[in-house]
């Protein structure tokens, strides 16, 4: 049977070939992308990383059709980015040109810039992350990892633990409603009190324990450990020249990086 | 689905060339690591192709850890201390790698949602993984995948998404799973324990096809003692890691000691007792009522 | 929603409960309650339930019907998005889930999200202490909540040395210890065996018997059509069916039954066959069949 015949038979769900410039993109490009946008936008000192990141970031996100969807990743960015805005502007040492004096408060200019500046970079970054999450399945990833040889079983116990996060919530969430059932009052001061955390804690670490064990002889039991290549149903689509933009982008951004923290271009 | 010819003839070949010899356990002893007393006992138990027996007994009386063994991930995998002899038609458990006794011998948990992998997007790729591992061609992956999914009674779940299903669907899944690899025996170690009372149909009703379409040789591990009535062909109670009662199902689940073993004998058993108890005839309309 | 003859219960009056050790049941009311998880996921629709002090209640219904949503409401862990919950006449809204502990003892499902301690006794001990029970008055309640699971002896074992069974009996006992006038057990027979089962059993008309509101989730139709005295059919978020064991299981609601696939206990089916009427438990056909002799 030849490889036409054969992908013919998988169903259209399975193919899911992806479409449009930045989805069809291979996982490990999207995962190299991410990885250059926190270099820049983290490295680069000025303006000018975090602004080049957040643009490049946005417009791919508009391209793939899921800004919309990265809002609730931008609002996980506010508790550090409310942080960084009031420490920076009103506790930024050494700084003297004061806005305004609010009692024993005075913000100054260079505090706000800065943090304003730094705002920018967790946003980025964060943007950029989510921009790889929403738009590369775990899967796809994991077997791009594994093509390349990439441990097999380290990657899966990653990925697979990555895809139990939002069952571990909800374990944790029955954990508390358990022991409130049973008065524990975690709306009070006993919250606090490390005690009071260790009846919250140890069944999910338990349950977690307890979990890993079983998954390990369920993987077992569906011959996860069997010598030799794998099949892989999608083959993603990579090219010569993905792979010279990747490590082209890798390069360019640790020197980018270099060049700013030398000093010897001036950026804004 | 051109592929299931293919793979349904390979079973037949295979089947007709080399008779199956079942699963036998023969003087089977276990201890766990680290354990001071044994959690199994010279247990001689023997699973013909295409039968059905079911397991019973008290808790802890060691039916988890006979499904382990039976499975060889005891001690594979976990470790420990075997005596006596597990062999799948003819080849000794110990001997084979964990790869190659999921083949030959499939495990399913109560738990369906530990047993998926959590990274398929579809149940379709989801029942693939085991096939994938195994390097098999696509074509064969595929038809593997259809047979499964339609042994299990699941076709139409085929596109879903795994983490998205009600607790009888994941279990059907798991069991797909497993299937895929065509293993000529399964173990299950109580499967529908937390499935409601139509999940409990729609896995006991799959198993019940499985055995009698597959040939495949089947173990389960059951408190509903209602639902072995209606798969088993044999029934074995354990007691304290040993073989306390076996023998066909109808005569096992009738047996008077069976409360004493901590097993609920079903329905109908429990009812015509009741009633001869009372000291009143056995009127035979109601032994049709209750069929 | 269909009501079935009269629930036994509901013509006890409250103070016929007789003094034990817990303090007299509160009535339960929930007033046309709804509820919707944060995704929109509608779980509960108008239901509307009036539990007398005293009552032994089965939910049962399909994994997903609304049981467990239903359950974690009467202890103010999950609060209506539209109606109310009435304890004694005053709604839940207003007091502490802390508080509404001491009332409405919930077990839930997995003794493994729960269980925490390295001593089955100390596990035990968590519920009443935190209810501010110490002393001798504490060590009393271990022992008798132990005795009544038939744990007494492991007091000193970790938990996690025991089986599944045996952790879930340890957790019913942990609730047991806090002896509320409510006692809520969600599914308290699934993976036990014969003798397990034939506890829990004993723990519902134990706590029935002192006067104690139970209220259990179930899918063993044998042990809700013996062990209780109304039964409570939910399917997709509504109360379709109530009323004793004899009319939720009488061969007119069969239809209904199914439609929230169920299926009534044997018993109930050979009764109806043999045109004996209702007749849901073993007991109670051999009772018609000696009559009709």
């Amino acid at each position: 049977m030849i490889q036409a015949d054969e992908e013919a038979l998988l169903p259209a769900y399975v193919r899911r070939i992806p479409t449009g410039g930045y989805r069809s993109l291979n996982p490990l490009t999207k995962l190299t992308l991410a990885a250059v946008a926190a270099i820049v936008a983290f490295g680069v000192r000025g303006w000018t990383g975090p602004a080049v990141v957040l643009v490049v970031v946005v417009s791919s996100a508009l391209v793939a059709g899921v800004l919309r969807r990265m809002a609730p990743f931008a609002l996980a960015t506010l508790p550090l980015v409310a942080s960084i805005l009031l420490v920076n502007t009103f506790l930024y040492p050494n700084a003297h040109d004061v806005i305004a004096v609010f009692g024993p408060l005075a913000p100054t200019w260079t505090g706000a810039t800065a943090a304003l500046q730094a705002t920018l970079r967790v946003v980025a970054f964060g943007l950029s992350a989510a921009l790889f999450a929403l738009t590369t399945p775990i899967d796809d990833l994991l077997g791009e990892l594994e093509r390349r040889h990439v441990g097999r079983r380290g990657s899966f116990v990653v990925g697979s633990a990555l895809g139990a996060i939002p069952r571990t919530v909800d374990r944790a969430r029955e954990v508390v409603d358990a022991q409130r059932s049973r008065g524990m009052d975690t709306e009070g001061r006993l919250w606090r009190r490390f005690r009071g955390l260790v009846p919250l804690i140890a069944p999910v670490l338990f349950g977690a324990l307890a979990e890993v064990e079983e998954r390990t002889m369920a993987l077992e039991a569906r011959a996860f450990t069997a010598p030799g290549r794998r099949t892989i149903l999608r083959e993603l689509p990579d090219s010569g020249w993905q792979r010279a933009v990747r490590w082209l982008l890798l390069v360019g951004s640790i020197a980018a990086v270099a060049v700013s923290l030398a000093g010897a271009v001036k950026l804004p | 689905m051109s592929g299931e010819t293919a793979v349904s003839g390979e079973t037949a070949v295979s089947g007709e060339a080399a008779p199956r010899a079942g699963l036998v356990l023969a003087g089977v002893g276990y201890r766990y690591a680290g354990a001071s007393a044994a959690a199994l006992v010279s247990i001689d138990l023997r699973l013909e192709p295409g039968r059905v027996i079911g397991l019973a007994g008290a808790n802890e009386s060691g039916k988890s850890t006979l499904c382990l063994v039976v499975a060889g991930l005891a001690p594979g995998v976990i470790g420990g201390r075997l005596d006596g002899s597990v062999r799948v038609d003819g080849i000794e458990t110990t001997a084979m790698r964990p790869h190659e006794l999921a083949q030959r011998c499939g495990l399913l948990f109560q738990n369906a949602a530990t047993q998926l992998s959590n990274t398929k997007a579809t149940v379709f790729e989801e029942v693939a993984f085991g096939p994938c591992n195994l390097g098999l061609p696509v074509a064969e992956v595929v038809s593997r995948v259809w047979w499964a999914l339609r042994m299990a009674g699941i076709e139409a779940l085929a596109p879903r998404d795994p983490a998205r299903l009600s607790g009888g669907q994941a279990q059907l899944v798991a069991l797909a799973s497993v299937l895929a690899l065509r293993p000529g025996y399964l173990v299950l170690d109580e499967p529908t324990s937390e499935l409601d009372p139509a999940g409990t149909r729609l896995v006991a009703d799959a198993l019940a096809r499985i055995a009698r379409e597959t040939g495949a040789g089947i173990l389960i591990v059951e408190h509903k003692t209602d639902v072995l009535a209606r798969i088993a062909d044999e029934v074995v109670v354990l007691e304290r890691g040993a073989v306390a009662l076996s023998g066909p199902a109808a005569t096992v689940l009738a047996d008077p000691r069976l409360v004493a073993l901590g097993v609920e004998p079903p329905a109908a058993v429990r009812l015509e007792r009741a009633v001869r108890v009372s000291g009143i005839e056995w009127p035979a309309a109601l032994a049709e009522a209750i069929e | 929603m269909t009501a079935l003859g009269s629930t036994a219960a509901g013509s006890t009056p409250a103070g016929s409960t007789h003094a034990g050790s817990t303090a007299a049941a509160p009535s339960i009311e929930l007033d046309t309650v709804s509820f919707a998880y944060p995704d929109g996921t509608r779980a509960l629709s108008n239901v509307a339930l009036r539990i007398e002090p005293g009552e032994s209640v089965a939910i049962v219904g399909q994994n997903g019907s609304g049981k467990s949503t239903l359950v974690r409401h009467l202890n103010g862990l999950l609060r209506p998005t539209t109606g109310r919950v009435l304890l004694d006449g005053r709604d839940v809204r207003s007091t502490h889930v802390a508080r509404l502990a001491g009332l409405v003892g919930l077990a839930f499902q997995n003794p493994d999200r729960q269980l925490f301690a390295g001593r089955v006794s100390a596990e035990v001990a968590f519920g009443p202490r935190n209810l501010g029970v110490r002393g001798p008055a504490l060590e009393e309640r271990v022992r008798a909540a132990l005795e009544e699971v038939g744990l007494a002896a492991e007091a000193s074992t970790n938990p996690y040395d025991l089986g599944y069974s045996r952790r879930k009996l340890l957790a019913l006992a942990s609730v047991l210890a806090m002896r509320t006038p409510v006692l809520v057990l969600d599914e308290p027979t699934t993976g036990q065996d014969a003798r397990g089962v034939g506890l829990v059993r004993d723990v519902v008309s134990r706590a029935a018997g002192d006067g104690r509101t139970v209220i259990a989730i179930s899918h063993d139709m044998r042990f809700v059509a013996e062990s209780f005295r109304r039964v409570v059919v939910m399917r997709e978020g509504r109360v379709v069916l109530e009323g004793p064991p004899e009319a939720v299981f009488g061969e007119a609601a069969w239809p209904e039954l199914r439609a929230a696939y169920l299926e009534p206990p044997l018993p109930a089916v050979a009764g109806a066959r043999l045109g004996l009427g209702a007749t849901p438990t073993e007991a109670a056909l051999v009772a018609a069949l000696v009559a009709g002799n």
